[in-house]
């Protein structure tokens, strides 16, 4: 308890050091695109292959679940649609960047601070952390709403393709149930979730990479614990968040 | 002018630093030597307030150094430039990128003095046609030469080596000694060198303090060294066979 108290402390104390006053503001805005690369556009595939298997079986699943003639079909449109943008492109989504960008960024810095380029950062009396962290942080705070458009979309696609190939449902009712009931607080509500997710994998990743200590090995466990506590919050604030956002 | 005074430092139950007091001065190369584990590194890295001391002083000139917040000893790192034992060139930049790294960061010249700064550098360090090259694609001892030019690249007055010359063979490990030595002739830096290299010691060493197991036990310079009469220094100068021959033949 003690020990996670202080952990606690420390991943404070770090996030102060990032958001403190940046040396020269035009080599974060050069690092802040260039994560924007790295971190967003290098996620646009994956996510748009899980989005889409995805939307495709929860149009099925939904289909098969409501096998009955009094329901009419186009339910199965609406169902997909909600299913979609209420947990799957913010939250499901969020978990899979965890994977990847969560991953990718503990073991970047970890591996900096084992090689001593973080120490070499902080001798040229760069802020090592506001360097480091902060362009990751707004590249993923500008670029992951993307990803949960991008992921929407592609998931709705994913389900109209199979709903219509697999003839559980004709193009027109599927297009009619994903209008039909839209509440467009869905989308913001959505995108909400997904900024907050995006702040927790960068910050929590960036702290288990930021206060490694020892060699390549602890690299590997702490862009293992970085995927294991990020996903774990991405859950535990999801449910926060839709008890504040939708109750 | 570097002052050390009075510096403990533990790790946990593990004292590293034991009451050290010590100076180094401009001009010259500062040997720190000792066995492995003996505390060189941690030594240096609370000189340049990379690790937190638990209770002492380290003064640069008349400022007492860490004691400062981040921001004020940022002034004073601006002056200094360090090589590390595994060289922490940064892998995602170019040879030429790492050397330009804190002229980005700190000055404001333009692209063309930036680049003539950065090729002067590199020539100094004797490093010629590498400049589009990564870190990754170099060998050991080009990675500490690029470590080097980083380092001198907004001319330091103070230069601070961790093993510069570990893992190179014998004849690059003397370029390299050579080097950190005209440099800190040419721009008087206070350069401060840790190393555990009997040949570096002979080569270059001006001033040499001696640590074993966190206390600051011998201090002189490269002549006195052979006669002292410290029972552990000697066992640590004369530790290799030729050594030993020599001193038997020399007195
Ligand atoms: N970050 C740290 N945490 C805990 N203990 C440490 C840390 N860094 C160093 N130590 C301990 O401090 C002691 C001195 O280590 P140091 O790295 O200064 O040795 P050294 O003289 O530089 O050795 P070498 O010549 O092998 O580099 C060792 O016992 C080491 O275990
Ligand atoms: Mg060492």
């Amino acid at each position: 308890m003690l020990k996670f108290l202080a952990k606690l402390g420390l991943y404070f104390t770090l996030l102060k050091k990032v958001f403190s006053r940046p040396e020269k503001p035009s080599v974060y805005y050069k690092q802040t695109l260039h994560e924007i690369v790295s971190l967003g556009l290098n996620s646009i595939g994956i996510v748009m292959v899980v989005s889409f298997f995805m939307g495709a079986v929860i149009t099925l699943q939904t289909a098969y679940n409501t096998e009955n003639p009094i329901y009419p079909t186009y339910l199965i449109g609406l169902g997909t649609r909600d299913s979609i943008l209420l947990e799957f492109s913010s939250t499901i989504v969020a978990l899979i960047l965890a994977g990847k960008v969560g991953s990718n960024i503990a073991s970047e810095i970890g591996t900096m601070r084992v090689t001593e380029q973080i120490d070499a950062l902080e001798i040229m009396g760069v802020n090592s952390a506001s360097y480091l962290i902060l362009p990751k942080m707004i590249a993923t705070l500008i670029f992951n709403p993307f990803l949960t458009i991008i992921s929407i979309n592609v998931g709705i696609l994913g389900g109209w393709l199979a709903g219509t190939m697999a003839g559980v449902i004709t193009s027109e009712d599927y297009i009619y149930g994903i209008q039909y009931a839209f509440i467009p607080y869905y989308i913001t509500y959505s995108l909400i979730k997904t900024v907050f997710f995006a702040f927790i994998i960068t910050s929590v990743s960036a702290f288990h990479g930021y206060y490694v200590d020892g060699g390549s090995l602890e690299v590997g466990r702490a862009s293992t614990k970085a995927v294991v506590h990020s996903s774990i919050l991405i859950l535990l604030f999801n449910v926060i968040l839709t008890q504040l956002l939708l109750s | 002018m570097i002052r050390v005074i009075n510096v403990n430092k533990s790790f946990d139950d593990n004292k590293v630093l034991d009451n050290v007091s010590v100076s180094f001065e401009p001009g010259k190369t500062n040997l720190i030597i000792g066995r492995s584990g003996s505390g060189k590194t941690v030594l240096l890295k609370a000189i340049v307030g990379l690790h937190d001391i638990d209770s002492g002083e380290i003064w640069y000139e008349n400022v007492l150094f860490n004691k400062l917040g981040f921001e004020e000893m940022k002034e004073i790192r601006k002056e200094m430039g360090m090589l590390f034992q595994g060289s922490a060139l940064f892998d995602s930049l170019t040879v030429e990128q790492n050397v330009r790294f804190p002229l980005d960061m700190f000055t404001k010249k333009s692209m063309e003095e930036k680049t003539d700064r950065v090729n002067f550098c590199l020539n100094r360090v004797n490093i010629i046609n590498a400049n589009r090259l990564f870190p990754s694609e170099l060998s050991g001892g080009m990675k500490k030469s690029v470590a080097i030019a980083r380092a001198i690249s907004l001319n330091p007055k103070y230069l601070f080596c961790d093993e510069p010359n570990s893992g190179l063979d014998p004849l690059t490990a003397i370029l390299i000694d050579e080097l950190i030595k005209e440099l800190t002739e040419e721009y008087s830096m206070t350069t401060i060198v840790n190393t555990h290299d009997m040949n570096s010691v002979m080569e270059i060493g001006e001033k040499i303090v001696f640590i074993n197991e966190g206390v600051l036990c011998w201090e002189g310079n490269k002549d006195e060294i052979l006669k002292s009469d410290c029972a552990i220094l000697n066992d640590f100068v004369f530790a290799n066979a030729l050594a030993k021959q020599l001193r038997a033949s020399g007195r």
